[in-house]
């Protein structure tokens, strides 16, 4: 009950102090509209080439999109953690009874309704582009999405914990940003790429998010990709949410 | 006097790449209910590690400690209801207005929000805060700053207050306005405990306070019984040094029954007497007697500061620098 009352206090608390961010806000919406805007026109004349029919270009690049989204705005969370602590926040509010799981899901939280609403926006625009939504798998597919950004953000938020610092902390987000993306065929499916990629890609939680997504916004509940997406993401995001409260138990020197 | 802080032998040392470093080393500390407590020492010396530890931030790693009957190490949530802390950062939100940051606060100590609003408003009218609390905390002064962390310190009428550094970076006025809303808090019966490493904030509004140096404490008791441990009062002697007449002073006024310690500093005498100004008389006689001019002649009672440099050699104004780090 009091986690619960907590983690509405520092939910309310984050909100408040993104939306009084503007620049924040303007980067958020952006950057996705950036990617349908100028990435998929190149991608329809690719696209007969590769074997997809130019009408199911959205069908593969709209999810990937999302999932994008999702695991950037996880990832990036830590940030504003590092900030937080260089500012004493983090210590203030560890200072005071409040639930210390709350202390780190409440922001969490907030970051999942603000791409909730970003996320509302892109595909409002790509149904203005012929997009067809399949409600039921839409509405599975946020689920996802809400696992894959929770535990990139219980991640990062954690890993700046340990860090403390912004050099340490941007070294190695930014190591790991750059091969999970390349190797999850986040922009084009992994299926294009040659065997060695498609056996690594295995090992990438990325992967499995971006394969359901795709099968998820056609609608399609029984290719395997979906229960494998859950299946990888559901475990994983449960432990590293334990890991990052246990962090944030423990002393942060 | 009912101690509300009490360690025994408190220690704590931090692994870095060059070995570890013990920051804490047997720390012993009595507080009594009602006190303003003071930590003094030199940047490094292991004040703020200590304060950490007793605040719950930080874990203990051998010896005891107790806040306000509750042991630290065993139960920290029932010791983090009970006292306020305000870091060196203060850490308040900057996009969030004055009031705000109160009433989450308040909130997070568990009160409702009609008890935790009618308190902010409040501490904004005890802590002078109330003419700008609505304005973001981005907009506000040094000194507005630090009344707000304070604020925050408080919202919860914590038993015990730690702060940490209170004063660093405000003006002389803004500190003794700090100074007064120190001890107000104190008539209203919160125990205050600080660390500082200004001699003025310790002499000042410290009722007791603990040297600590090095990681251990060097010397403990109310500022007038630690400056009376010190040899008296210092005289300081300026001369014109012609013929040897510095030499001949030196020899004669060692010889003097009240002179304690003598020490030479260019063509200056440095020498602690039991009594300054029943000295005086007396060595300006001698002087005079012996033809020996004076340039000029000071008496000042001792400070803090030869507090510290009687039990550690160093002064505490040199001392900062040598030991900031080996500690960090």
């Amino acid at each position: 009950m009091k986690t619960f009352r907590d983690t509405g206090l520092l939910f309310h608390r984050y909100t408040l102090q993104m939306l009084r961010n503007p620049v924040w806000l303007f980067v958020g919406f952006s950057s996705p509209i950036l990617y349908l805007a100028l990435f998929t026109p190149m991608l329809k004349h690719v696209a007969p080439t590769l074997g997809v029919r130019s009408g199911g270009v959205l069908e593969i690049f709209l999810p990937g999109i999302l999932a994008l989204l999702a695991f950037a705005s996880g990832i990036s969370m830590g940030f504003s953690t590092i900030f937080e602590l260089q500012a004493g926040v983090i210590e203030r509010f560890r200072v005071t009874p409040a639930s210390r799981f709350a202390i780190l899901i409440g922001p969490i939280l907030s970051g999942l309704m603000m791409m909730a609403v970003f996320d509302a926006v892109v595909v409002a625009i790509a149904v203005g582009v012929g997009f067809q939504v399949h409600w039921l798998g839409l509405a599975a597919l946020a689920v996802l999405l809400g696992l894959l950004a929770a535990l990139m953000a219980a991640f990062s938020t954690a890993t700046a914990l340990v860090t403390r610092e912004i050099n340490s902390f941007a070294a190695i987000i930014n190591g790991l940003n750059l091969p999970i993306l390349l190797l999850a065929g986040v922009l084009l499916p992994i299926s294009f790429g040659p065997v060695w990629m498609r056996v690594l890609a295995h090992f990438n939680p990325l992967y499995y998010a971006v394969q359901a997504s795709r099968a998820l916004a056609t609608g399609t509940f029984g290719a395997p990709a979906v229960w494998q997406g859950f299946a990888v993401l559901a475990p994983l995001c449960a432990l590293i949410i334990f890991w990052a409260t246990r962090v944030f138990r423990k002393a942060v020197a | 006097m009912e101690a509300i802080i009490s360690t025994t032998d408190l220690r704590k040392q931090f692994h870095s790449r060059r070995g570890a470093v013990e920051a804490v080393r047997g720390v012993s500390i009595e507080v009594g209910r009602g006190e303003i407590f003071g930590f003094l020492g030199p940047n490094g010396a292991g004040k703020t590690t200590t304060l950490r530890m007793l605040t719950t931030l930080l874990p203990i790693d051998s010896g005891s400690a107790t806040v306000a009957g509750i042991d630290v190490a065993r139960r920290p949530k029932q010791v983090r209801s009970r006292i306020g802390y305000v870091s060196q950062l203060g850490g308040a939100d900057e996009l969030a207005t004055g009031r705000e940051n109160l009433i989450l606060q308040g909130r997070l100590y568990g009160g409702d929000l009609a008890s935790v609003s009618s308190r902010a408003q409040l501490l904004m009218e005890i802590l002078d805060i109330n003419e700008f609390a609505d304005r973001r905390v981005k907009t506000y002064s040094g000194g507005q700053r630090r009344r707000l962390d304070v604020a925050l310190g408080i919202v919860h009428e914590p038993e015990v207050l730690f702060l940490d550094e209170p004063s660093t970076g405000l003006d002389p006025q803004n500190r003794a306005h700090l100074w007064d809303h120190v001890r107000a808090l104190r008539s209203r019966g919160t125990t205050i405990f600080l660390t500082t490493h200004y001699l003025e904030e310790a002499d000042v509004l410290c009722d007791r306070l603990m040297i600590m140096d090095h990681g251990q404490i060097v010397a403990e008791g109310t500022p007038r019984d630690l400056k009376r441990q010190v040899s008296g009062d210092s005289v300081l002697l300026s001369l014109h040094d012609e013929g040897g007449a510095l030499a001949r002073a030196r020899l004669l006024i060692s010889a003097e029954p009240y002179v304690r310690e003598l020490t030479t500093d260019g063509d200056q005498l440095r020498l602690y007497v039991e009594d300054g100004s029943a000295a005086l008389p007396g060595l300006l006689r001698l002087l005079d007697r012996e033809r020996i001019a004076l340039k000029s002649i000071s008496l000042s009672e001792p400070t803090l500061d030869d507090v510290f440099l009687h039990q550690t050699g160093r002064s505490l104004r040199d001392a900062g620098t040598n030991t900031t780090e080996s500690a960090a």
